[in-house]
């Protein structure tokens, strides 16, 4: 099917389906071709969390004087006392009501945890991602336009500084400088002042609940503890943004259609901002879209150092106890975001390019 | 052109931050009066005894639940204050006493105690708590019944303001666990009100909700138990106030970030920090570090006794004589805390304390001759230990690898993630360890009860002698303290001469603080006791 949801109004009289329902059963499609995928993942992780070695019931059995009896309780507890292939099916029944399990280290439903956590997550990724692609498309299109300049070379070697840099080596370093030597940021103890007071949960995005309760300084706080984690993801993803739309801009600067807009003598702002860069975008997209998931679950890094309290470090928590809940949860999270970011990836491709069609 | 929107983006972030840290200012007046304790856990359980609870979470549920009794305290050497197992205090009580043959503990309840909800306690609260800790699910169950106190048909309300507990032998630890917090004393209105006929103890609701007595109220808590908001019970009749208005409980993964937070001034306690932030947080301005080493605490070299090759005891002894011990004291301990080898006694120790410095020197020849003479020349063995205690252990370990290799014992470090390494330690199948812990009351006869007999986890050794098998249930209630002693001595002698493991040194707990803060206390559990904390 060609023509893009949205713009092929013209055939819509031709044809007996509307494109706004073509859209959506193209989306259905696509979630439902994910099904088998996210099943596969689920039984990867729930047989690998168990083949790979660690007893928690012993780990969180910790007193002097537990002995066997106590184990016991805390194997029932998990439903460890059952044979594998029914422990995945009363999983599969439990999650099919929406259940994920409870988590041992928190001792709460798995999917409260993650409801509360995946907003701190989803807030400090998309504000690294956006502080990254504001500096690193403008940093790669320069680039591009001047190939071999001063400014090219500087930003090559910006690019491998951050990538090179461990985000929680950049991490500290920006902690020690900001706030330890120089005062400036507030104590990296996660999303909110200790002596303020949080704002009603909506969103669970800070800041918006606090938009939304219109409070301002709370507002302030929120977001100047969101600037350094913010920056450290974002040093470590410009690189590879800046790199794709410096090469993707390179190939479409010297194509035919570029050269005939600036035969036809249009402005030079015009042919690059409006003929080139748009062109050039979609493998800009595609890799925003995998870096933002990568992001969300590999952050753990930045939510350690900052004492943020997002997902990562909760499943990393989890795994270190051999928590198995929280593991499985998380993993069938990120598959599901995954598939998510991927379909809004398509959908960005085919407002950017009309040749491309999401069915 | 440079990179000007790098440099841009980074000062607009700097004034944004700036002005971020003002509302602080306007905040300056209650941080005074407040304490902000920083840590890596978090404090997943307000009630002690959980069984899915955070360690952490036990120290701190003493600050907000009160004892029957405490534990007296006394100066440290360090310039702290350390507790002292042989004085016990009434805590929430008036007064105990007990009685002539030692099977009677009468407990007087102070008529103007209440509850954090204003009730007064009630002998049927201290009943119900009892009972509860000897009957629900928790890991109080257990540690009462090392003490003797196992079924609520012990626990007896006299009258309104009297409760005795009975025994059927007079137990030395009887009223020792009941000064620990595995005894906390619980609203027992309050927590039956949220009983169900599944949980008949209020075990799941007194996860994230207190119903105590103690010093400081729960003001507010984060569901994941990182954040924890204390505020002082002001009705507080289990000692003197505390100095602090209100104590932030905050946590702070990543160790590095919790020095600087001390250093900036931003925390006021912090007790797990890394030992390469010591050196800089001891020479920091405005932050004090406290050293005290632990009475009942050790590391140790420990090898499974049940199991080829250690099962030898010539295997045994040959690699005590081989280790270099001040080296390991020097590097893996930094010399901090007590030596536990050196010992001046031959044949039988002076005093029955455990753990006491053993008589182990270094001898490489005659270690070397023993093994080639038991058969054991050449072999390879694997060393545990867990990445937990990794920054003692990896220079011990290979300290040991070093010394061993020259009595020609091949070691393989095996330096093992928690979980799993908490799973072999159960299953019991690694042939030696490195392990440091304690034993929550320091008594010689609990240290052998709990780490040297019996079949538990924390035999490590799995050192089954018959001898100290015999002894430790007659020491257990032996109320003389000269034939308590005999006893103690002679187990000390066997667990030199079996050397199921060979102990390295006794390590000290590290607290840094404020440098106006006083009243640091080390108590048995280790972690942090807000109550006794005040600015000077």
């Amino acid at each position: 099917m060609s023509g893009a949801p949205g713009r092929s109004s013209a055939q819509a009289g031709a044809r007996p389906r509307s494109p706004a329902l073509t859209a959506a059963v193209g989306i259905g499609a696509r979630l439902l071709s994910a099904l088998p995928a996210l099943f596969g993942v689920l039984a990867l992780t729930f047989i690998l969390m168990r083949v790979l070695p660690g007893d928690p019931a012993s780990f969180f059995v910790s007193s002097p004087t537990a002995g066997e009896a106590e184990l016991e309780i805390v194997r029932q507890r998990m439903g460890l006392d059952h044979p594998l292939p029914m422990q995945f099916l009363y999983y599969l029944q439990d999650l099919a009501t929406g259940d994920l399990g409870t988590a041992m280290t928190t001792g709460r439903p798995v999917t409260d945890d993650l409801i509360e956590r995946l907003p701190a997550s989803l807030e400090l990724t998309l504000a690294g991602l956006l502080l990254a692609v504001v500096i690193a498309v403008p940093a790669g299109v320069l680039a591009a336009m001047r190939p071999g300049s001063a400014f090219d070379h500087a930003v090559r070697v910006v690019c491998s500084a951050g990538v090179s840099l461990p985000t929680f080596v950049s991490g500290l370093l920006l902690i020690y400088v900001f706030y330890y030597w120089l005062g400036w940021a507030p104590d990296p103890t996660g999303r909110l002042d200790v002596f303020a007071f949080p704002p009603e949960t909506v969103t669970g995005f800070l800041l918006i609940d606090c938009l939304l309760a219109g409070d301002w300084a709370t507002w302030w706080s929120s977001l100047g503890r969101l600037v350094l984690p913010a920056c450290t993801m974002a040093l470590f993803t410009i690189a590879p943004l800046a790199r794709i739309t410096r090469g993707s801009m390179l190939a479409v600067l010297t194509s035919d259609f570029v050269r005939t807009a600036e035969a036809v003598g249009l402005p030079r702002w015009k042919v690059v901002v409006t003929y080139a860069l748009r062109n050039a975008l979609i493998p800009v997209v595609t890799v925003s879209g995998t870096i933002f998931s990568t992001m969300l679950g590999a952050n753990v890094l930045v939510e350690k150092v900052f004492s943020w309290p997002g997902v990562g470090r909760y499943a990393l928590d989890a795994l270190m106890a051999s928590d198995y809940a929280p593991v499985q949860g998380f993993v069938l999270l990120m598959a599901t975001i995954f598939v998510g970011v991927n379909l809004v990836v398509d959908l960005t491709y085919a407002l950017i390019d009309p040749r491309v069609s999401l069915s | 052109m440079t990179n000007f929107n790098r440099r841009q983006v980074l000062m607009a972030a700097a004034a944004a931050t700036a002005a971020a840290s003002l509302p602080k200012l306007a905040l300056a007046q209650t941080r005074e009066e407040t304490l902000r304790f920083v840590h890596g856990s978090v404090w997943t359980a307000l009630t002690a005894g959980d069984l899915t609870g955070s360690r952490a979470s036990l120290a701190l549920s003493c600050n907000v639940y009160d004892r029957l009794v405490s534990y007296g305290r006394k100066q440290a050497p360090g310039g702290g204050w350390e507790f002292d197992f042989a004085t016990l205090e009434p805590e929430l009580c008036e007064s105990f006493t007990l009685s002539e043959d030692g099977l009677t503990i009468t407990f007087k309840l102070d008529p103007a105690a209440v509850w954090h909800d204003g009730s007064p306690v009630t002998a049927q609260d201290v009943k119900w708590s009892l009972d509860r800790a000897v009957s629900a699910e928790t890991m109080s169950k257990s540690q009462l019944a090392s003490g003797s106190i196992s079924s609520p048909e012990q626990i007896e309300i006299v009258d309104e303001t009297t409760v005795t507990v009975t025994l059927p032998e007079a137990d030395r630890l009887a009223l020792p666990n009941l000064a620990m917090y595995l005894a906390p004393m619980i609203n027992s209105e309050l927590a039956k009100s949220h009983a169900t006929e599944a949980d008949p103890w209020a075990v799941e609701w007194l996860r994230t909700n207190a119903a105590g007595s103690g010093a400081y109220k729960v003001e507010r808590m984060s569901p994941d138990g990182a954040q924890v908001v204390l505020a002082r019970n002001e009705d507080w009749t289990g000692g003197p106030l505390p100095g602090f208005k209100r104590v932030i409980v905050q946590s702070v993964p990543e160790a590095s970030t919790r020095a600087s937070l001390l250093q900036k001034g931003d925390a006021d306690l912090c007790l797990d920090f890394s030992p390469t932030d010591l050196e800089v947080l001891e020479a920091a301005d405005g932050v004090k570090v406290i050293q005290t080493p632990q009475p009942s605490g050790f590391a140790a070299l420990i090898f499974n006794t049940q199991m080829a090759p250690f099962d030898d005891p010539k295997l045994r002894k040959a690699i005590s004589m081989a280790l270099p011990y001040d080296k390991i004291f020097e590097t893996a301990a930094n010399g901090q805390g007590a030596k536990l080898y050196d010992g001046a006694w031959e044949g039988e120790p002076e005093t029955g304390a455990f753990p006491q410095p053993m008589p182990y020197a270094q001898d490489i020849e005659a270690a070397k001759a023993m093994v080639e003479e038991a058969g054991h020349a050449g072999i390879t063995v694997p060393l545990y230990y867990t990445v937990a205690k990794a920054g003692d252990f990896d220079p011990a370990a290979a300290l040991i690898q070093e010394a061993l290799a020259k009595i020609g014992i091949t070691v393989e470090i095996q330096k093992t993630p928690d979980a799993q390494y908490a799973e072999i330690v159960t299953a019991k199948t690694a042939p030696m360890l490195l392990e440091r812990s304690l034993a929550l009351l320091p008594s010689p006869d609990y240290f052998f009860r709990i780490f040297l007999n019996g079949d538990s986890r924390w035999n490590f050794s799995s050192w089954n002698n018959a001898e100290v098998a015999e002894i430790l249930p007659v020491a257990r209630y032996e109320a003389d303290e000269a034939a308590y002693d005999t006893m103690t001595r002679r187990l000390v002698q066997l667990a030199y001469e079996e050397t199921p493991m060979v102990m390295l040194w006794k390590p000290t707990t590290k607290a840094a603080m404020a440098e106006g803060i006083e009243g640091y206390t080390m108590w048995y559990h280790f972690g942090p006791d807000f109550r006794t904390l005040d600015n000077a």
